[in-house]
């Protein structure tokens, strides 16, 4: 009796190790899946939703990932590895692409591409269309537009850089009398944050220059308006709600609470954070204003575009490639998925068949357009890799904390921009 | 000398409270609401205006699916260890007894394993994991049987090298088949060793992050670690309360399990070292 | 005669075990080699491109960094951890009151996991820091480093401690006793006999600490992830991040190679300790 039951036991074993093994092909495959590798976390909880309606509707199996912050490149790498790779995937741009470009499913002539507004929203490789632009965004400065009345102030009073910075000196200056703990949110530098800075307000010099060396690309900057970059970022760190040494621990989560509260009048963010403002504020509290430069402020509007490019694995199967592609369609086109994308996740859609958003600050950018201003466009996805924006990050962080002087902050900017570009080539 | 002693044990009794300190201070602000767990504040203890209850406990049970992540690190854990177990005490058994050139060949390949650090083979690993479909709690512990089988079968042989071979040849010519031996005479002997082993190689699985996240098919499975680890980048914000809620659920468990088997614990400690 | 009857018994023995091994280990580690040579991002295409990984990572100062720092890093963190662990075991052998509780408390941080530990000592030390004006460790490449070291300490004392207290309570009574009567102080019973009685201990928490600080990860990627500017990057990371975080076809082979030359410090090290521990066998 004890042997049988020994020979079993082995046996048993012997055949979970073989079965574990060998392989264990799902049965859905042959109908073609979807694996969506979400670049925007704050969208993570919509897109849940929206592929669950989808499987609902269709039948077809999609799974989204959404990658942490700041990792999206490693997860990418690592999953694109993997035999049930992403079928669905981002780049941020032309220098994204680059990297990416022998993965990318050719979209020339799908539907998808069909009921694109404009051309320009195709990202090229040659004649290939690599990627598609799935959503067009604006930031600058959100306003409390209560606080700022409080403090004395209206929107239009800011016309300007100096305008602007001689405000929130006064809010500083008084900000025990107004009620706030700052004029800015504090300039977190944590990793759920930075880009903030690294990124989105370092763009503005690298317009500014491309504007006045009338280019769109480089292999070496400049600098040429480092120092706008330099009296913007001193005025977040001084009127601020906290110590610059205090910013490396700051948060995405404390800046936005930081506004939330009432404890600070301005907050450099983005349309994307619309929808987690609005639970607090009415329309009619809020407002964006353009990051104005001291450059050209007369005619400066928001800083509008993408770096939001859908790619499709051209290494998936066919099966999969086919309910990808029905499944971007159907997200940019069916009721439910324009509802989803303009209003859970607060997106402007450059699809004819587009709902209108009721994003306010989408609807600013189309204000300022109106007037006359001219959009910023989005040059940092000519930056020239993720590891220069993180040397500009680290120089930023040490630079608030005092820990470190503004010139490694330029040599990150302009020799880092170099050696970085000297590596892709 | 007397005296000294008593000097001695209130120095200890200091350091001792210096040691736990960290994961007080942990307790103490996963208790706190998220917003008063900030840098500068890390050190005041929960007040009436800070004190959230358990709700961060709540939320980090609820969110994210982190009972999940706590069901698949312990299904992890359980079976490869068992696994291990298992198998490398067989095949440390017939390493020693049957000493043929494979058996040596494949004993040396073990120890050999044991220097290479897991950077070396992350990426062919993870990929021949992925291919070989061993991607899911189920079945992930066959990798951890192939990449932990060195210590293990390292430990075991030097042991059974120290049974004498009478007792097996005795069993045997009773009429006990190898696995009749191997689980009536030779599993009882090897307890101790099997306790050790157990320990190291489930402090080991249990607290690993790199090999689950390279390996583990991320669409549906997370262990604890890298669910602390995603806390952190997650949604583009850091819910601070969740996550020290999140990391003493990680750790509680661990200290309960050793203040119950702590003397296993040292001992196989000491046996890993003196053998190691 | 058990060797006989059990040896046809491999396909339950030693087969599962073996053909484990060779997935888990064996193939992903040769295959690690060859990919060293190879310029690719994933392995469906896959270039041979012969030494020039090697040659790039020469020229690559993040490593040469990474690998000075971790030299530093695993030689300081041993001395520490083993001198206090060394002290606080003597301490712990004299039958002092709460022996048993305080090794206990001394031992419990080595259970927990690299990644947690790294964000408990990182709220902890961010905290300290702030209130003593100090910039944090995301900020310093000063902190960082002390900030891995104090947490590896933490971490690792407790360990070594028990293997010191293990071969402190093999040291025979009545040798001591009898250096005692011979006229011996405490120092001189401490450095002529413990000491040298417990050496193959010394040699195990030596390369024990060694090799842990060398292939430290986890730790060094919750706590301070390598900032600032890659200043607090272990070799692991490094490799790591080579390896996932840097985009572009170049950077895989790259990171793989990087990898053998890790192995192969390793390795070093191990053959150190293999040499340091039969020299010492055949003198006794």
């Amino acid at each position: 009796m004890k042997k049988a039951i020994s020979v079993l036991i082995s046996a048993a074993m012997a055949i979970s190790m073989l079965a574990g093994t060998a392989a264990t092909v799902s049965a859905d495959e042959a109908a073609g899946q979807v694996y969506y590798l979400n670049f925007k976390p704050e969208a993570d909880e919509a897109w849940q939703n929206l592929a669950k309606a989808y499987t609902e509707e269709t039948g077809v199996p999609v799974s989204v990932v959404t990658a942490a912050s700041g990792e999206y490149e490693t997860t990418l790498m690592s999953e694109m590895g993997k035999s049930d790779a992403p079928t669905l995937f981002q780049v941020n741009g032309p220098v994204g692409l680059a990297n990416w470009k022998d993965y990318c499913y050719d979209l020339a002539g799908s539907e998808i591409a069909g009921n694109l507004t404009s051309d320009a929203f195709e990202l090229k490789d040659g004649d290939a269309v690599a990627g598609i632009a799935y959503v067009i965004e604006s930031y600058g400065i959100i306003v409390n537009k209560a606080l700022l009345e409080k403090a004395g102030y209206t929107l239009e009073d800011i016309t300007g850089f100096d305008a602007l910075k001689e405000i929130a000196d006064d809010i500083q200056a008084r900000k025990d009398e107004i009620g706030v703990d700052g004029a800015f949110t504090c300039a977190g530098m944590d990793g759920s944050s930075d880009w903030r800075f690294k990124t989105h307000l370092a763009n503005l010099p690298i317009y500014y220059e491309y504007q006045a060396d009338g280019i769109d690309n480089t292999d070496a900057i400049k600098g040429s308006f480092l120092d706008n970059y330099k009296a913007m970022f001193d005025l977040y760190i001084t009127d601020s709600t906290c110590d610059g040494a205090e910013l490396s621990a700051k948060t995405m989560d404390d800046s936005r609470a930081e506004f939330v509260d009432g404890k600070a009048v301005f907050y450099q963010n983005g349309s994307w954070e619309y929808s987690s403002l609005s639970e607090t504020y009415s329309d009619d509290e809020l407002a964006m204003i353009p990051i104005y430069f001291g450059v050209d402020d007369e005619n400066q509007g928001l800083c509008t575009g993408t770096e939001n490019y859908w790619c499709v694995n051209n290494s998936a199967s066919e099966e999969d490639i086919q309910a990808t592609l029905d499944f971007i369609n159907w997200c940019v086109t069916s009721e439910t998925g324009t509802t989803a994308l303009a209003n859970d996740m607060g997106f402007v859609i450059p699809f004819t068949t587009a709902q209108e958003s009721p994003n306010l600050f989408v609807k600013q950018d189309g204000e300022y357009t109106a007037a006359g201003k001219t959009p910023v466009s989005w040059n940092f996805t000519t930056m020239p890799s993720e590891e220069w924006k993180n040397g500009v990050g680290s120089a930023l962080t040490a630079y608030a904390a005092g820990t470190g002087e503004w010139d490694e902050v330029v040599s990150a900017f302009v020799d880092g921009w170099a050696a970085e570009a000297a590596l892709a080539a | 000398m007397k005296k000294k002693t008593a000097f001695l044990t209130v120095f200890f009794t200091f350091l001792s409270i210096v040691w736990i300190y960290p994961i007080v201070t942990i307790l103490l602000n996963s208790l706190k609401d998220t917003k008063s767990i900030t840098t500068k504040d890390v050190f005041n203890l929960p007040t009436s205006a800070t004190f959230a209850g358990l709700s961060n406990y709540v939320e980090s049970v609820t969110g994210m699916s982190f009972l999940k992540s706590f069901f698949f690190s312990l299904l992890i854990s359980v079976t490869s260890v068992l696994l291990i177990l298992l198998c490398c005490s067989m095949a440390a058994w017939y390493v020693v007894r049957v000493n043929s050139t494979i058996a040596k060949i494949f004993y040396y390949l073990c120890i050999f394993s044991m220097v290479v650090p897991f950077q070396m083979v992350m990426f062919t690993l993870a990929t021949t994991a992925d291919r070989l479909k061993l991607n899911t709690p189920y079945n992930i512990c066959v990798i951890y049987l192939g990449f932990g089988a060195g210590l293990a079968v390292f430990m075991f042989t030097g042991f059974v090298k120290s049974i004498p071979l009478e007792i097996e040849e005795a069993a045997m010519i009773d009429g006990c088949s190898p696995l009749q031996t191997y689980f009536n005479v030779l599993i009882p002997i090897l307890k101790p060793t099997i306790i050790s082993t157990a320990i190291l190689e489930t402090m080991w699985v249990w607290n690993d992050y790199l090999l689950p996240t390279l390996v583990l098919d991320i669409k549906k499975y997370r262990t604890i670690p890298m669910a602390i680890q995603y806390f952190r980048g997650s949604y583009g914000t850091v819910n601070m309360g969740a996550m020290m809620a999140s990391i003493m659920i990680d750790i509680i468990p661990i200290i309960i399990m050793y203040l119950v088997c702590q003397r296993y614990i040292i001992e196989g400690v000491i046996a890993g070292a003196v053998k190691g | 005669m058990v060797g006989k009857t059990i040896k046809k018994y491999w396909p339950i023995f030693l087969l599962p075990t073996a053909a484990a091994f060779c997935i888990g280990f064996l193939w992903p580690f040769l295959w690690g080699i060859y990919l060293s040579f190879c310029q690719f991002t994933t392995v469906n295409k896959v270039n041979f491109v012969g030494f020039s990984n090697y040659a790039k990572i020469l020229a690559d100062s993040t490593f040469s960094h990474a690998f000075w720092l971790t030299v530093l890093f695993a030689v300081l963190s041993s001395i520490l951890i083993n001198v206090i662990a060394f002290l606080i075991a003597l301490a712990l052998t004299k039958g002092i009151r709460g022996t048993n509780t305080f090794r206990t408390v001394f031992f419990m941080p080595n259970l927990i996991g690299g990644i947690v530990l790294g964000y408990i000592w990182q709220t902890l030390l961010n905290g300290i820091l702030m209130s003593m004006g100090q910039p944090l460790l995301a900020l310093s490449a000063k902190n960082g480093f002390w900030g891995m070291i104090i947490l590896l300490c933490w971490q690792q004392i407790g360990y070594m401690m028990i293997i010191y207290i293990a071969g402190l309570s093999n040291v025979p009574g009545d040798l001591i006793e009898a250096a005692m009567v011979d006229g011996a102080n405490r120092l001189q019973t401490l450095f002529r006999i413990k000491i040298p009685m417990i050496m193959s201990s010394v040699t195990i928490c030596t390369f024990l600490t060694l090799t842990n600080g060398f292939k430290m990860f986890d730790q060094n990627l919750s706590l301070t992830g390598g900032d600032p500017k890659k200043a607090t990057q272990l070799l692991a990371l490094n490799i790591y991040d080579t390896f996932y975080a840097r985009s572009g076809p170049q950077w895989k082979g790259i990171g793989q190679a990087k990898a053998v030359v890790f192995f192969l410090i390793v390795v070093i090290i191990a053959l150190a300790q293999l040499r340091v521990t039969s020299s010492r066998e055949v003198q006794q």
